[in-house]
């Protein structure tokens, strides 16, 4: 029973993790019907600006090697600047890989190789600059304590601090994100755009406008996202499009584009990898890909999406 | 008796919560020119995808001479003879003119992989037909000229025609047209009637034709089907159809 | 000297099988189906080769180049078998729902082979016999591997499967009311990339000396994407120039990196910054020239170029409606 709890709650944690990133992906697809492969660069390029923010400085490798910039802001605040930084490169992206593309009205496929390249030459320029070695945040979390003990005894179920915020950050966002899209204003305008672009334009609709907000939404979720995560365990140039090769699995099996959805396909495939019994525990990266291969071939809408119907 | 060249018996199509068909049933005669007709969203267009099996049908049963095609997928149906075209013109775009009349001999010919690719035994001869077929068809649709320009490059009233030439390699024996007279003129409207009627004579053709165009579908058709809201309100030789007050209520404020 | 022939050669062979790649991604999308599959199948043919040399076959010295054939056949074959079942359960999706499916292919293979005794686990399978004493004779199995499928790729093209799988790429509904067997054409067209891809596998395995789960990967995908993209993706010369000119591309900047007059953060990115490169570079063919760099109006351009050098009938140049190839 207890290591039950303890599983579930590890798959949680991992869960929320991937549900964190899933949002901004998902936004993007429920506005545009792309898929923005540069989510997982712009994520890592989050991380990376609130770790200069917090004074830390880069090490051996890389062009900008013990760089340090001569800011050393406490991490929530280093978090949130990330955080719009990354929202902004996320409006920069959308300029130059897919306005274009949108434009001429391209094949979506050709629009996610866009963001493809786009995202492999980000995070090298990383590589470059900061070299390949990998970053840790250190125990920036000041006085509150590493983790949390439940049911005590002699093996208690252990949580993470860092754990517990993270799935309550993921948590706030997609409450407030459903807020937004579906109560005020800005969200009606988003919806319309995602219905339809042109008749969204011809009611009037800056289009431009909203689909330049959700790339920075999805941007400051990528950016929270990453630095939260990469506070969690360490970080690389690569770990973002490592987690966004699993993050494709999650947003298809909660449905693309639904926002809810990203939560529940997280959660569920963490926990799916973290009941993996301990023999096949190598086997572990393989469960998103095999859920995914099977969501695409039985239930291509996902949990929470609807089935399209094609008009002859 | 002989038996219907297509028949179609009590065919439903729901969508959800929409009946696009309800329940119609008619049988075309062979070497018909066969109209249907009806408002829009009458169910005209999902009565030729039933027919071609591209849609299946909720209830009901398809006929073609006298076989059940009921379940037959789209492919089936175009080996058996039966061909169409499509309201909004589905031409390979990128292919030539002449390409895309190639493929409508495609079940009709035989060469494989490896037989084609290195041009053994009857492959190399099968591709010359094939290609002089297609050069045929495509200088009876009056488009010999444009036999190499990309489908999509061409005007709309060569698209139209290149739809109908692509249909005939088919070698059909039922030719189903989807709005033949789109976007023409009266002028040109006049000369496809007289095309359609010498088409039949000389391809030996059933014809089934949806139109909006009700003067070119009287003038034309030796009987016409009017569906309205998915259901079949009249059946007969046009002067009676016209009459009918169903078909009239039908079309209250619609050229008549 | 025969240094640098046997490290030019490695280049060469490589720069060979890149293009051979690249034609195994572009046969799935003549049928319209983007596959980023190849990987999978480029590991499954290397790992064939692997086993079969170092488990099955007991050779001292030289690797027999029979032996190379008998695993081409199955490589082949195996490659074919899992392609069929990957095409036919991949039958229903299509744009980025089959590409999704086939990176998720990739990853399992990946996967699974990072955990298999006979594929060596983490480790994979070193010391692979080789059939060839230096790296540019591998040219001999390259060679005759790109041209064959190049050749049997541009009179695919022209004959009635190819003609067939052109239609379900452009309309696959259309195809389907034209007579054309939708299943068959878009699966025939996936188990040919797999088997090419397969084929490519043991070549490089025996090059390459060993084998592992890396071969597997997400990188390699995106690659051949970019041959392919980058290169041409309305005709077969477009994989072909694609994968020879961008395998080549990184080895080219590393030479440059070695000019004195360069700074060291210039040398520096020449030398680790290919993947930037390639990134941009794929973003902006997406952008700028989406059909890549290859195209059928190019060739028809060069064809007319050549034609009126060679002074073929003095008649006037006209304006030509575009033309299809």
């Amino acid at each position: 029973m207890r290591l039950f709890l303890q599983k579930l709650l590890n798959g949680i944690a991992i869960g929320s993790v991937y549900a964190l990133f899933a949002l901004g992906y998902t936004l993007v697809f429920s506005i545009l019907r792309v898929i923005n492969f540069a989510h997982g660069a712009i994520f890592t390029v989050g991380c990376y600006l609130t770790y200069a923010l917090t004074g830390a400085a880069f090490g051996r490798n890389g062009q900008l090697r013990n760089a340090d910039l001569p800011v050393e802001l406490n991490f929530w605040l280093a978090l949130a600047l990330g955080a719009l930084g990354a929202g902004v490169l996320g409006i920069i992206v959308e300029r130059l890989a897919f306005r274009p593309l949108r434009r001429r009205g391209s094949d979506p496929l050709l629009t996610l190789v866009s963001s493809l390249g786009v995202a492999i030459a980000t995070v090298n320029i990383l590589q470059y600059l900061f070299g390949a070695e990998n970053y840790g945040f250190g125990e920036t979390l000041g006085s509150m304590r590493a983790s949390v003990e439940l049911a005590g005894g002699e093996l208690p179920v252990v949580i993470r601090t860092k754990q517990i915020v993270i799935f309550a950050v993921s948590m706030v966002m997609v409450v407030a994100l459903t807020a937004v899209v579906n109560r005020t204003r800005v969200g009606k305008g988003l919806r319309a755009v995602a219905e339809d672009v042109t008749t969204a334009t011809l009611l009037g609709i800056d289009t431009d406008r909203l689909i330049r907000l959700s790339f920075f939404l999805s941007g400051v979720l990528g950016g929270i996202a990453g630095a939260l995560i990469g506070l969690a365990g360490s970080f690389n140039y690569q770990f973002g499009v490592a987690i966004g090769l699993k993050g494709l699995a999650v947003i298809v099996l909660g449905g693309l584009g639904d926002i809810p959805g990203a939560v529940v396909g997280g959660l569920v495939i963490g926990v799916a990898e973290s009941f993996v019994p301990a023999e096949y525990n190598a086997y572990k990266d393989a469960v998103p890909f095999v859920v995914l291969l099977v969501v695409l071939l039985v239930r291509p809408q996902g949990l929470l999406g609807r089935a399209q119907v094609q008009k002859v | 008796m002989t038996a219907a060249a297509v028949e179609v018996s009590g065919l439903t199509r729901r969508f959800g919560g929409v009946t696009a068909v309800d329940g119609v049933s008619f049988a075309v005669n062979r070497g018909e020119v066969f109209g249907i007709i009806g408002p829009n969203g009458a169910g005209k267009t999902t009565l030729f995808n039933l027919v071609t099996g591209i849609t299946p049908p909720t209830s009901g049963a398809l006929f073609h001479d006298g076989t059940d095609i009921t379940s037959a997928r789209p492919y089936h149906v175009a080996r058996r003879g039966i061909a169409r075209t499509f309201q909004n013109i589905r031409l390979f775009a990128e292919l030539s003119a002449l390409e895309n009349v190639m493929i409508g001999r495609h079940c009709h010919t035989r060469s494989g992989l490896f037989s084609g690719v290195f041009g053994i035994g009857a492959a190399a001869a099968e591709e010359r037909a094939v290609r002089q077929r297609g050069r045929e068809l495509l200088a009876l649709m009056g488009l010999a000229t444009k036999a190499h320009v990309k489908a999509r490059n061409l005007p709309y009233g060569d698209q139209r025609r290149l739809e109908i030439a692509r249909a005939l390699a088919l070698d059909p024996k039922v030719l189903l047209l989807d709005e033949p007279a789109a976007g023409m003129n009266p002028t040109e409207k006049a000369a496809l009637s007289d095309f359609l009627r010498r088409l039949r004579a000389d391809f030996d053709l059933t014809l089934l034709i949806i139109e909006h165009h009700v003067p070119l579908v009287m003038g034309l058709c030796d009987r016409i089907a009017v569906l309205d809201f998915g259901r079949l309100i009249a059946l007969g030789d046009p002067e009676t159809v016209r009459r009918d007050p169903a078909v009239v209520e039908a079309y209250l404020g619609e050229e008549g | 000297m025969l240094d640098f022939l046997n490290s030019q050669g490695t280049v060469y062979v490589s720069m060979v099988l890149g293009a051979v790649l690249g034609l195994s991604l572009y046969l799935p999308l003549l049928a319209g189906q983007l596959s980023l599959a190849s990987p999978g199948f480029y590991a499954l043919g290397g790992f064939v080769a692997a086993v079969m040399s170092t488990k099955t076959f007991d050779v001292d010295g030289a690797y027999p180049v029979p032996l190379v054939l008998v695993e081409f056949v199955v490589a082949a074959a195996l490659c074919g078998v899992l392609a069929f079942i990957v095409g036919l359960a991949a039958l229903r999706l299509s744009g980025i729902y089959l590409a999704l499916a086939t990176i998720a292919f990739v990853e399992v293979l990946r996967v699974f082979s990072l955990n298999l005794e006979l594929t060596g686990g983490a480790v994979g399978i070193f010391a692979i016999p080789q059939p060839f004493g230096t790296q540019l004779s591998y040219l001999w199995l390259a060679g005759p591997l790109l041209i064959a499928a190049a050749l049997f790729t541009w009179r695919l093209e022209k004959v009635r499967v190819g003609r067939a799988f052109a239609a379900v790429r452009e309309d696959e509904l259309a195809a389907a009311s034209m007579g054309v067997d939708v299943t068959r054409a878009k699966i025939t067209a996936f188990v040919l990339g797999g088997v090419l891809a397969g084929l490519a596998g043991v070549i490089a395995a025996h090059q390459i000396n060993t084998w592992s789960h890396r071969q597997a990967s997400f990188d390699a995908s995106i690659a051949y994407l970019a041959f392919v993209l980058i290169g041409g993706s309305r005709t077969f010369l477009g994989p072909v120039a694609g994968g020879l000119f961008l395998t080549y591309l990184p080895e080219w900047l590393r030479e440059q990196a070695k000019h004195e007059f360069l700074p060291t953060w210039a040398a520096e990115f020449l030398r680790t910054g290919r993947f930037i490169v390639y990134g941009v570079l794929l973003a902006a063919s997406c952008v700028f020239f989406p059909r890549g760099l290859i195209t059928p109006e190019l060739l028809d351009r060069l064809k007319r170029i050549g034609r009126r050098r060679s002074g073929s009938g003095g008649q006037s140049v006209r304006p030509e409606p575009e033309v299809a190839t």
